[in-house]
């Protein structure tokens, strides 16, 4: 069960990482931090108001700054490099990483915060003799809605169509009259809310700190690249798979220490027999 | 209808295309005639606003387009059926053709049955192409190459158009639906569009075009009557035939 919440989060985060590539061609660095903006802003705003309505107010804080600052990330950042190489992406969302986490230092501080599970989901519950946490199986839940809502965004809206188009051929998409640059906008601050909404849900769960853009961002990589990029099924896969095995190693005490070696195992095995990953196609 | 002064295309620091001036009326065709790297293709895009090296004087209507990016252009007026039929191969036919659906532009929906005739809707497209009903569910990557093609026209169609950009709708095709294209081009003016049609098939061409000009390294070398391209010495220069 600790496997699957933490595969709940993941998976939040990596399908806005994997929707992110899929239709910008660019791998973005940044959704870890994305991420980590959410996680304090949820502490911060939730540790304020208090348990009742704290977290709620929280999560819609988060969405909207960590939205605003992706696209500002968007218009400032990617539109200059979406023509250049990944190298150049890479060091460009690089660069964003490294820009957010002294922001968060300056803005947050550096110490760990907390904060408990807002008040509808606090608490245990016994289920076939096992106790599982209410907010658990609360990550859980969501995750689940998360995957239906952008699965029904992508294959039941115009929306979604023109994503899709984007992803095989932007240059016709544009030439049928679709505001492309507009578009990017768009799926970009769509995978930023992915990244806020995992960083606002995993908040009450863990402490939340300075580090935990790369801790994110090293599973999300790894989950995108077992399901394969692009992906959304990959992406469910993918987390379940790495959520379950890191929370193996982490649980147990001889294992602890390379609880992350686990995960690459896994990611080598999967690159060996199918490098486009899991459910991902092979580039032509 | 469609005015183009003075378009040079670079593409960093090669010149591609150079002071290319064409114009495009209403109801007629005009047939870019040339080989294989003549500008011909770079020349299209940069009408459509595809490329940012792309520099002059791009006219719809009397309306300069020159600093519009390419979506604008297409909500303008201007539809392209590119090169190799291409589609998007993850989407279906029928999703394929929505994503260029638009309302004839200028026109509201009231007036959309002036004289240039009703305008285009999926089911329209469908009458035009039985075959393509028939695929409408299915993933355009499926599709045979002729079947392809008829998407790709369908597609421009859905935006209902002033001028199409055609680029050699007929390469690879076998002769009757090269046969069937033709015929749909000579419909299509009847409507008013115009056609810009780039092609090295100059029998297909010259049949339905109205002018031809014909295109070497980059320029027009020459443009006159279709009637008259067909016997020209240019034609056997450039062409080889």
């Amino acid at each position: 069960m600790g496997g699957l919440s933490n595969a709940a989060y993941l998976f939040i985060v990596a399908v806005g990482l994997s929707l992110v590539f899929g239709a910008l061609r660019v791998i973005n660095m940044a959704h870890g931090s994305l991420y980590m903006i959410a996680a304090f802003v949820t502490v911060v705003v939730a540790n304020r108001l208090g348990l009742a309505l704290g977290f709620w107010v929280g999560l819609l804080a988060a969405v909207i700054v960590t939205g605003a600052v992706g696209v500002l990330i968007e218009i400032v950042v990617l539109r200059r490099v979406y023509r250049e190489e990944h190298l150049i992406q890479l060091l460009g969302t690089y660069a964003v990483t490294l820009i957010v986490a002294g922001a968060v230092r300056i803005i947050f501080g550096s110490n760990y915060r907390t904060m408990s599970p807002p008040q509808l989901f606090s608490g245990s519950l016994s289920l076939a003799g096992y106790r599982y946490s209410v907010y658990s199986l609360f990550m859980i839940g969501a995750a689940i809605m998360i995957a239906v809502g952008v699965n029904l965004m992508l294959y039941r809206t115009a929306l979604g169509r023109n994503i899709r188009a984007a992803v095989s051929d932007s240059e016709l998409l544009s030439a049928s009259g679709v505001n492309v640059a507009r578009l990017f906008t768009t799926v970009f601050a769509i995978g930023a809310g992915l990244a806020a909404l995992g960083g606002v849900i995993v908040a009450p769960s863990q402490a939340v700190g300075t580090s935990m853009d790369s801790d994110v961002l090293v599973l999300a990589f790894a989950i995108s690249v077992i399901g394969g990029l692009g992906s959304i099924i990959g992406s469910a896969v993918g987390a379940v798979l790495v959520g379950e095995i890191y929370s193996f190693g982490l649980v147990n005490p001889y294992t602890n220490q390379f609880a992350l070696a686990f995960v690459f195992i896994i990611m080598t095995a999967v690159l060996t027999i199918r490098p486009w990953g899991l459910f991902g196609r092979a580039e032509q | 209808m469609l005015k183009v002064a003075g378009l040079n295309v670079r593409y960093g620091k090669s010149h591609v295309v150079f002071d290319l001036d064409l114009t495009v009326e209403s109801g007629q065709m005009l047939a870019l005639l040339g080989r294989n790297g003549a500008g011909k293709t770079t020349s299209l895009m940069g009408i459509l606003g595809l490329l940012p090296g792309a520099q002059g004087r791009v006219a719809i209507d009397g309306a300069d387009v020159s600093r519009w990016p390419a979506h604008r252009r297409a909500q303008s007026g201007l539809a392209y059926v590119p090169s190799g039929a291409r589609c998007f191969p993850n989407l279906t036919v029928a999703e394929n053709l929505e994503i260029a659906a638009r309302r004839r532009a200028g026109s509201n929906g009231s007036s959309s049955t002036s004289s240039r005739g009703t305008s285009w809707t999926k089911e329209r497209v469908y009458e035009l192409f039985p075959k393509l009903g028939e695929l409408q569910a299915n993933m355009a990557g499926g599709l045979s190459g002729g079947e392809r093609q008829m998407l790709a026209v369908g597609r421009a169609l859905m935006s209902n158009p002033k001028v199409i950009l055609m680029d050699e709708p007929t390469e690879g095709l076998a002769p009757v639906i090269v046969q069937s294209i033709g015929r749909l081009v000579l419909e299509l003016k009847q409507t008013g569009v115009g056609i810009l049609l780039a092609e090295q098939n100059h029998q297909m061409a010259l049949k339905v075009a109205d002018r031809a000009a014909f295109m070497e390294k980059g320029r027009i070398v020459d443009e006159m009557p279709a009637a008259r391209a067909i016997n020209s010495e240019v034609l056997h220069r450039i062409l080889g035939v």
